[in-house]
């Protein structure tokens, strides 16, 4: 078995597995965590559902007059989460692969055009850059920045470059090196804060409801 | 020197804070990063090897002969001199001479007009690019050969490829020519424990953002520049074409994103790099290397003339890489040409300019690195190199740097004070 051989097969099977089975014991666990009781009597047309559903919404979009103070975040966040999300749904390599290993041929989604492509990865490498000079650069934010935060950024950062330098698609070992570096990303993924992925929803709605049964939402 | 100078100078050292010990968690979260980093260089490497090791199992010309290549797909290009055979179905080429039964298209030798022969007429005419009749549209659509193409080529391969490899050498060895001599440049009086707010978040992150991207390039575009004439007698034609190919797409990807980022330089920096009176003093001064101190503002000369070089360099680059980009909207090919020459002239001098700046903000002057990282400058650094700016700005100086910092992000010189902490 080649090098090549060994990461599109039994390294890849290992990385998914690692991926699946990591997020899935991650979610199970915050879902497992015992809450204490809120002891408190709810605010009078007041609900915990509510509460989540307005935080999950006003969360996602510039709120409370501190337009000028978060829109940096925003645009460049925006950027690089769409362009990372349409990249790997809709990329033209992508959509193949998810059908040939994953799910099968009879189910599938439009790839999007190459013009597309380039503009989802220009809008992307952008959007990660610039939020990552931030992070590197705001004297607040790089008190907060550890090792994971490093990790995280610089892994994706690889990942999104191995794949733009394979888009010619005529060499093997340009893609392998790509999936090399996913297969990397799907390792550490599950127990880094790129796990943010999948837990931000909880977060933001269990905030919302625990303040929205007091009467409002941060 | 002012009484506070005087005291700031031998103002107290600031203590650093004891290293903190890292947690169990982070140390073994350290361990893992290592481990995956180390697996991944390791497997890298691996890919590389077998990819080169293929490409030394091609087999040599010599055992081709009389033998038919596939072309897979289309993507690999055929051998030189190869031409297609008329069958259509096995999609293969023969190189022309070898072979029985060859099909080549064949000259109509026995046809001759008065004393020329037809072929040589028509070779004649096609090699000096005259225009014949097309069915197509667009510029140049009735020549087959455009023999400026020759032209531009022996420039960039033998001109721009040898000057510029010459220059960037050059430059190379002179800063460390410079740095062997000279040293790195200390702030004379030492550090004050003072530190004045210097470039805002925003003109830090415009220049973190546009130095990121250059360096994305110049590696990029250096291996496409050079690396027929460096890297294919080292990689072997297979491990080049993997490597030149990657280094195309990463530079094509990367480099509509450089025209904004020299556009946020120029509105973020514009302020305070106008030409001064002063600016002649310090070049005449050589920026304090003969004939003692020499005075500036917020940017020196030489600063300032880096400013200039980055948006007139930025831009050229930006411009021609974007019309190489979309050589379909260009009139005819000497435009693309054109276009290339000026955008790979251009990128070695940027580059080799650009190789200075960072030596000079970087290991080869005390106390540069820190107004880019953190946004703040000692106080005495900020009197021997900036003193006019200095002197307006004398009453920010602070022992707090956290608080500078701050005060830097949110309160720079720059137009635009967006993206606060």
């Amino acid at each position: 078995m080649s090098v090549i051989e060994f990461i599109e097969g039994p390294l890849w099977s290992f990385a998914l597995a690692v991926f699946v089975l990591g997020i899935a014991w991650r979610i199970f666990s915050l879902l497992a965590m015992k809450r204490p009781r809120d002891l408190s009597v709810a605010r009078e047309g007041a609900g915990g559902v509510g509460g989540a559903t307005k935080a999950l919404v006003i969360h996602s979009i510039p709120h409370g007059g501190n337009l000028g103070r978060t829109i940096y975040h925003f645009v460049t966040g925006y950027m690089f989460h769409i362009g990372l999300f349409v990249l790997v749904l809709f990329a033209a390599p992508h959509v193949a692969f998810i059908q040939e290993r994953l799910i099968g041929a009879d189910i599938g989604w439009p790839e999007m055009p190459r013009w597309a492509f380039i503009v989802a990865a220009e809008a992307a490498f952008a959007g990660l850059i610039l939020l990552y000079v931030h992070r590197l650069t705001d004297p607040v934010k790089k008190q907060l920045t550890d090792i994971d935060d490093h990790l995280g950024v610089w892994l994706t950062f690889i990942v999104m470059l191995t794949g733009c330098l394979a888009l010619q698609e005529a060499h093997a070992g340009l893609r392998a090196f790509h999936m090399l570096t996913v297969e990397a990303l799907m390792i550490y993924f599950p127990f880094s804060r790129l796990m943010h992925a999948f837990t931000f929803a909880f977060a933001r709605a269990r905030t919302g409801a625990t303040y929205g049964r007091r009467g409002f939402t941060p | 020197m002012t009484e506070d100078a005087r005291m700031s100078t031998a103002g107290p050292t600031v203590a650093r804070p004891p290293m903190r010990r890292l947690s169990r968690a982070r140390r073994l979260r350290a361990l893992v990063a290592v481990t995956v980093c180390a697996a991944l260089s390791t497997l890298s490497l691996a890919v590389t090897m077998s990819e080169m090791a293929e490409a030394q199992q091609l087999p040599s010309p010599e055992s081709l002969k009389g033998q038919s290549i596939a072309v897979p797909g289309g993507s690999v290009r055929p051998p030189a001199g190869a031409v297609n055979l008329p069958d259509t179905t096995s999609n293969a080429v023969r190189r022309p001479g070898q072979g029985e039964g060859a099909s080549f298209p064949s000259a109509p030798s026995d046809t001759v007009l008065g004393h020329e022969s037809v072929t040589e007429g028509l070779w004649d005419r096609i090699r000096h690019g005259q225009a014949g009749e097309s069915v197509l549209t667009g510029g140049e659509r009735g020549v087959l050969i455009q023999s400026a193409g020759e032209a531009w080529r022996l420039l960039r391969n033998d001109q721009v490829v040898r000057y510029g490899g010459q220059m960037l050498l050059a430059v190379i060895a002179a800063i460390a020519l410079f740095f062997l001599v000279r040293g790195r440049i200390r702030i004379d009086n030492g550090r004050s424990g003072r530190v004045i707010p210097r470039f805002s978040l925003a003109q830090r992150i415009a220049h973190w953002f546009a130095a990121v991207l250059f360096v994305l390039l110049a590696i990029s575009g250096l291996v496409i520049l050079f690396g027929k004439s460096l890297l294919m007698p080292v990689l072997g034609p297979q491990g080049f074409a993997l490597v030149a190919s990657a280094a195309m797409q990463g530079h094509n990807l990367f480099g509509p994103l450089f025209l904004p980022a020299v556009l946020a330089i120029l509105v973020l920096f514009i302020k305070g790099n106008a030409p001064r009176l002063v600016d002649l003093s310090w070049l005449a001064k050589g920026g304090g290397l003969f004939g003692g101190h020499a005075s500036s503002y917020k940017y020196n000369a030489g600063q300032k003339i880096w400013f200039v070089l980055t948006i007139v360099l930025g831009l050229a680059i930006s411009v021609s890489g974007i019309v190489l980009l979309f050589p379909d909207t260009l009139a005819d090919r000497s435009q693309a040409q054109l276009a290339n020459l000026a955008h790979g002239i251009a990128a070695v001098i940027f580059i080799a300019v650009g190789i200075g700046h960072a030596y000079i903000g970087s290991i080869g002057m005390e106390g540069a690195f820190e107004a880019m990282a953190q946004g703040t400058v000692d106080e005495n650094w900020a009197r021997e190199h900036h003193d006019l700016w200095y002197a307006e700005h004398s009453g920010e100086a602070t022992t707090d740097r956290k608080r500078a910092e701050v005060s830097a992000a949110a309160a720079g010189d720059g137009i635009m004070q967006g993206a606060r902490p």
